[in-house]
């Protein structure tokens, strides 16, 4: 393997394998961390091992290592699109697998090798640009030395390299050989935005064929000789032991082979899901103890008013002012997969088969579990059945691996929903209050926000010295585009002990429903319309100004609406990108609301996909409306009080609106597009609440508050 | 002993009569397609055809499947020719993809009963859940499925 000359923030690096063709990576810099040497487990795959990102076979196959979780965000498709727009490849010839735990595949936006924060397209987009210009190069100086013309006599077209004078032509695979001992070229050059005939083109997702015929394989789908399947019940109070249980009534079930403990909790395993289920039913655990004992969601409730009360008020000297409150539930990820993980562990050598999101801490856990060295140790990431942040946690991956060490065979963990449901790491729940002043022009003069909420990164960093403060819980508060002369924000970390995690666009899924709010509820008592209101405080801010002018008029706002009807507006920024929303919902007779269309602006930077930007826009509002027409998280006696879709409720199609994207391209930096549209919807929805019915509505979900839906 | 016919073809199974199909088929007959999502019949992911009815497996005994004619996803068509499928891939509906079996499943036994269902009709039945929020493309993946089948027919 050669390293290459330093270039921008990458080593290109290659190999040739004998037979296997062409593979190219790249380090980022620096190299690795020089007191870990880098993180290194292996993979069967030939390239994989040595962090190296694409392989071109001798049969022309050109396959993509991908570094990103494909939980369809559509990533796969996206990255392969980067590439074949600098190699020149047939994009749809191009194949993915997803990349081996290896500190060359980490993104550089993140802390570790892990797939969250919208962050795979800005990460990635640079250095995967740069291989494929690399591969190109290096595979037309093979042809041209091969047919002894120039280079410049030569170019690359569908995985080909053709010589123009003579018409001759070498598919890649013929060439990679050759290709394989020349240098990288240290400074290959990149294609420019006109010259692209790829990134920018809605072109169909590479994954989908295998989505609409049951041949996907998530990781609920692994099936390994030998398997054995297990499920788990946990301590109902988060974090309390097993008192007792019936080994004897679980293993007189047909199929039951083992019991086994785990961290909180305890596991049935036999040769069949639902046989396991039926011998944790027998099994019937009893717990005690947690750390939660005893609360419910008035002692939160009361915790964050407490932290609010003792930041205090300020005395406001206006005639007009607001004093506002607002609260939000937790939130549970309710991924439609539910949590579930498949581990083979031997004495001297395990592998692990994961739908996560989280590939280092993933081989962290199983490192520690099992004592095995890293490169006895082997992280599969299969697809993800939904995300949205849970998969960041590997508490699926301790159970499994734990299971399968303790029984020395595959087994496969699946979590009944209920487990699903009520051992999540929750959207955490918050409450926030403004003191607002309009100044004489109806704008605010002074903003004063306070948020009480817990922490997520807590439990991450605590044991490493806590340091009292989480950008996570702030991200979209502490700091507004609106033009504000007197702006304070306070941050209160508030810990009632639920286990909080990574929900869909995180702070912000909370504080663009605040702020959003508020500032509408401004606007109402400054009697300015709230569109207007918005665009005179973002006057200075032209990116914002697009995206709100643009949803206003796609929804075209200021029109006559029908009687009943109500329109609301929201404009959040979030991992990078802007994103408007307008929501046109109308009252009937009954009072119930119905949500008819959905309008949204996004100014994401560039745009490689624009059908993957719409659908993941698309897909980002629902999830976030169907948090804020229903779904809450309730503790009682300290234990989450749902348990399923029966009462936890999810958006149905019937009750969700169309929605129309336009994509704003500004050619700003990339941002992210899995996440952003998922604050708006709660605003947007509170705001047209607002505007059909004089109802404004500061805690969430809306259906427990008061309003009823269609 | 009990014989199922699932996707056209005959399979031996010795199991519990209370069994739910969806675990014979994922994990006795290794037929992955067909997904657990809830177990209580909310979420429609385990959807699957007895007698050409849509029917939730996770609910379903295999003690009542037992003389029936069951199709899974897999057996649903050949390469991805089903009118449901190429809808699915002209919309570009699924993300994640693990609802759109029982979404797929669920279309494609609506519209052989009623070809031609209302905006209402079609709410109504497809009550699955997705989490990643593909609705406005599952609702219009049910409209071009329906245009091709008549086309089809014609």
């Amino acid at each position: 393997m050669k390293k290459q000359s330093f270039k921008r923030r990458t080593f290109i690096k290659t190999s040739t394998f004998a037979g296997a063709g062409l593979a190219l990576g790249f380090t980022f810099v620096p190299l690795v961390n020089s007191a870990t040497g880098g993180r290194v487990s292996v993979s069967g795959e030939k390239g994989a091992e040595l962090g190296l990102w694409i392989r071109i076979a001798p049969d022309g196959t050109i396959t993509l290592i991908a570094p990103s979780s494909e939980m369809g965000q559509g990533v796969n498709t996206s990255l392969s699109m980067i590439l074949a727009e600098e190699l020149e490849a047939d994009w749809q010839s191009i194949k993915t697998e997803t990349a081996p735990v290896n500190s060359d595949y980490k993104n550089p936006e993140q802390p570790m090798q892990l797939t969250g924060g919208s962050t795979s397209i800005k990460g990635f987009w640079e250095p995967l640009r740069e291989v494929g210009a690399a591969a190109r190069e290096m595979l037309i100086t093979a042809a041209a030395q091969k047919w002894g013309v120039s280079v410049g006599a030569c170019k690359a077209q569908s995985g080909y390299i053709i010589h123009q004078k003579s018409s001759r032509k070498l598919g890649y695979g013929e060439l990679v050989e050759a290709a394989g001992k020349l240098d990288v070229p240290s400074d290959p050059t990149l294609k420019a935005p006109e010259e692209y005939s790829l990134v920018g083109k809605p072109v169909p997702r590479l994954d989908l064929p295998d989505k609409i015929n049951g041949t996907a394989k998530f990781g609920i789908d692994v099936r390994l000789p030998g398997m054995l399947f297990a499920t788990v019940r946990q301590s109902p109070v988060f974090e309390g032991t097993v008192l007792s249980h019936d080994e004897t009534a679980a293993k007189s079930i047909r199929g039951v082979t083992a019991v086994v403990s785990i961290p909180n909790g305890i596991a049935v395993v036999a040769n069949n899901t639902w046989r396991a289920k039926k011998g944790m039913e027998a099994l019937n655990p009893q717990f005690q103890d947690g750390l939660t004992k005893g609360l419910d969601c008035q002692k939160v409730r009361k915790q964050f008013r407490k932290a609010l009360d003792n930041e205090g008020k300020v005395e406001l000297d206006s005639p007009k002012v607001l004093d506002l409150e607002y609260e939000v539930p937790y939130l549970a990820h309710a991924t439609l997969e539910p949590m579930n993980c498949t581990a083979s562990v031997t004495d001297n050598f395990c592998e692990v088969w994961a739908p996560t999101q989280n590939q280092e801490m993933s081989l962290d856990v199983t490192k520690e579990i099992t004592g095995l060295d890293e490169d006895q140790i082997r992280i599969h990431t299969t697809l993800l059945g939904g995300g949205f942040g849970r998969r960041i946690e590997i508490d699926y991956v301790t159970q499994a691996v734990t299971i399968s060490k303790n029984l020395g065979k595959p087994v496969q963990v699946t979590w009944m929903r209920e487990e699903d449901m009520q051992h999540d790491f929750y959207r955490p729940a918050s409450m926030s209050r403004f003191q607002i002043s309009l100044g004489k022009n109806g704008l605010p003069e002074k903003w004063k926000n306070q948020l009480a909420a817990p922490s997520i990164l807590k439990r991450y960093f605590a044991p490493l010295g806590w340091f009292g403060f989480d950008p996570t819980s702030t991200e979209g508060a502490k700091e507004l585009p609106y033009a504000i002369p007197d702006f304070d924000f306070d941050f209160s970390m508030v810990d009632p002990g639920v286990p909080v995690g990574f929900w869909r666009s995180v702070g912000s899924s909370h504080n663009a429903f605040y702020i959003e709010s508020a500032i509408d509820e401004a606007s109402h008592l400054a009697q300015h319309n709230p569109f207007e209101y918005r665009r005179k405080l973002l006057a200075e801010k032209p990116r914002y100004l697009n995206v709100l002018e643009k949803v206003a008029q796609d929804a075209k706002w200021g029109r006559r609406l029908q009687k009943g009807h109500g329109l609301g507006i929201a404009i959040h920024k979030s991992f990078g990108s802007i994103v408007g929303a307008v929501i046109e919902i109308s009252s009937n007779t009954s009072g119930r609301l119905e949500l008819h269309n959905v309008w949204i602006s996004v100014d994401c930077g560039k745009v490689v996909n624009p059908d993957i930007v719409r659908a993941q826009m698309e897909g980002g509002f629902i999830f976030g409306l169907s948090a804020a027409v229903g779904e809450e998280i309730t503790l009682k006696a300290g234990r989450v009080e749902q348990s399923n879709f029966h009462d936890y409720s999810v958006l149905r199609m019937k009750s969700t609106p169309d929605i129309s994207v336009s994509i704003i391209e500004s050619g700003e930096d990339i941002g992210g597009v899995g996440e952003p549209s998922v604050p708006l919807a709660a605003p947007a929805l509170a705001n047209a609440i607002f505007s059909a019915t004089g109802k404004r509505c500061r805690s969430l979900p809306f259906n427990k508050h008061g309003v009823k839906f269609v | 002993m009990q014989t199922l016919e699932i996707n056209g073809k005959k399979y031996q199974i010795d199991v519990e009569a209370e069994m739910p199909l969806l675990w014979v088929l994922r994990d006795d007959l290794g037929l992955t397609g067909t997904k657990f999502g809830c177990g209580i019949g909310e979420c429609g992911a385990c959807t699957v055809h007895i007698n050409g009815q849509a029917a939730r497996s996770c609910s379903f005994p295999v003690a009542a499947a037992v003389g029936t004619k069951i199709t899974t996803i897999e057996g649903l068509s050949h390469h991805n020719k089903h009118p449901v499928q190429q809808a699915w891939l002209e919309e570009q509906v699924p993300q994640c993809g693990y609802c759109q079996s029982g979404q797929i499943m669920a279309t494609a036994a609506l519209l052989a009963k009623n070809p031609k269902p209302t905006a209402e009709e079609v709410e109504d039945n497809i009550t699955n859940l997705c989490r990643c929020g593909t609705y406005v493309r599952v609702r219009r993946g049910i409209s071009r499925s329906a245009e091709l089948m008549r086309k089809q027919r014609v």
